[in-house]
């Protein structure tokens, strides 16, 4: 589903990304870790082309991210992603953030969209909340909403980028169901995330990075059994103190 | 001590109210089309082409760096020949008011465009990005997502410009047109009573831009307290 082939990535003189090479299979759920500032956010940006790249290749669903014929809006409209700061749009109805990309970018009918729209919020357990804005929902709710705004397009797949990190702890778990559940679904889904909880129960394998490299790409077992390299175990040890 | 005789005002008033007419008018043709053109300038200055970028900066920063006299100067030289020779006009058509409008219009949104700049600006980027990642094209969301919040956030600063404005239309009485000062101006001059009419203009233009300032800081406040969290 996803290929990452030898990315790698620079900001002038400062490498982000140096030969990061991934698959994502059809229904595999991928968490990503590592500490800030190791590139994890980058890469996973990179998937749907919000960040350009300058070495390497990646692919979603046999499309090349980097070539510059890909319609690259089309792609994105088929690829979900949620955002470590929810990204509503705060001046539309949670109704209308739900309908206006499906409306816009699929060309579905007002009733339509809506009704799809309607029927993800009540997955996400917020129909009640269809008519408020973002401002007037809690951060849990409105990632939650995020999520279902995403789903709204039938993704193929879905990024994550840290959705629980500006959140205050007693809304995590509420986020996370919603991850769950889709990931026992069966949506491929790449997650970069430091809930470790998350990965074991859901993972099919974490991906550790730093200074810009891919330095560990496991099975969760393995991973969390031995991680191979200092650093992980360093990272771990770190994480799961507490 | 000055002997007042407002005697002269009261007659005049239709006059007057033909001249603020016009001023109003001034100033409403150059908001909406300074705020279109402002807009545009604004995108164009952000835009990643740099002679687009260019054009607009060097667009901008020509109109603010002129005194606003000298631009309306020009224009009431420049633009009525040019507007005649264009649309083959009799050489009696009064196109003053129009070439004043131009002139305002076009200078304004220099202006305009900045404040629509800091605006655009002042919506956070990962708007710009969860647009994309749904799929929305860059004008998509500029339209849908950036504009409309950021145009919410200027409203009042859009709405300050436009009462400088009214204020600075008063400049064309340089061009014998009779708009609300012109007009005062020559009642005044008629009957020897300048300094009445002139109090008079005066007063009328303080208590329209104090009432619309009060308005728009009325309206701040609401905004402010709607948006805060």
């Amino acid at each position: 589903m996803i290929s990452i082939d030898n990315v790698s990535k620079h900001y002038g003189s400062f490498q982000v990304l140096t030969d990061c090479t991934t698959q994502v299979k059809k229904g595999e759920v991928i968490v990503v870790c590592g500490p800030s500032g190791s590139g994890k956010s980058t890469l996973i940006k990179c998937v749907n082309g919000l960040e350009p790249f300058q070495a390497g290749a990646i692919t979603v669903d046999g499309i090349s991210v980097g070539d510059p014929k890909t319609n690259l809006s089309k792609l994105r409209s088929r690829v979900g992603m949620v955002f470590q700061h929810f990204e509503l749009f705060p001046h539309m109805s949670i109704t209308d953030n739900l309908s206006i990309a499906q409306e816009k970018v699929l060309g579905r009918s007002k009733d339509e969209a809506r009704a799809k729209g309607l029927k993800l919020l009540e997955r996400v357990g917020l129909k009640a909340h269809a008519e408020k804005f973002p401002g007037q929902l809690s951060g849990g709710q409105q990632q939650r909403v995020a999520i279902a705004r995403a789903l709204c397009m039938d993704p193929i797949c879905m990024l994550f980028d840290e959705p629980t990190s500006a959140l205050d702890p007693e809304m995590i778990n509420e986020v996370l169901d919603v991850m769950v559940e889709l990931a026992q679904e069966g949506m491929t889904m790449m997650c970069v995330t430091h809930e470790m909880g998350f990965a074991r129960k859901v993972a099919n394998r974490v991906i550790f990075m730093d200074k810009g490299l891919i330095v560990e790409d496991d099975s969760k077992d393995a991973f969390f059994g031995a991680p191979r390299s200092e650093r992980a175990r360093q990272f771990l040890a770190k994480i799961l103190q507490h | 001590m000055y002997d007042f005789d407002w005697s002269s005002i009261p007659g005049a008033l239709p006059f007057l109210w033909d001249g603020m007419k016009i001023s109003l008018e001034i100033t409403v043709t150059a908001v909406i089309f300074g705020i279109v053109w402002g807009t545009l300038l604004a995108m164009l200055r952000l835009s990643p082409v740099k002679p687009l970028a260019w054009f607009a900066a060097g667009y901008v920063n020509l109109f603010r760096s002129i005194p606003l006299v000298m631009v309306l100067l020009w224009f009431f030289l420049i633009v009525p020949q040019l507007l005649r020779s264009f649309f083959n006009l009799d050489p009696n058509t009064d196109v003053r008011l129009t070439s004043a409008m131009i002139g305002f219009a076009l200078f304004e949104s220099a202006y305009y465009s900045e404040i629509i700049r800091a605006g655009i600006q002042s919506v956070p980027k990962g708007q710009v990005a969860a647009a994309s990642a749904l799929g929305m094209s860059y004008s998509q969301a500029m339209r849908l997502v950036v504009l409309p919040q950021a145009f919410r956030n200027m409203v009042p600063l859009l709405l300050t410009q436009a009462i400088v404005l009214f204020q600075d239309t008063s400049l064309v009485y340089m061009s014998a047109l009779a708009d609300f000062f012109g007009a005062a101006y020559k009642v005044g001059d008629r009957d020897g009573r300048l300094v009445e009419l002139l109090l008079f203009a005066g007063v009328v233009y303080f208590l329209i831009c104090f009432a619309a300032s009060q308005l728009v800081r009325r309206y701040q406040k609401k905004l402010n307290a709607h948006v805060a969290h």
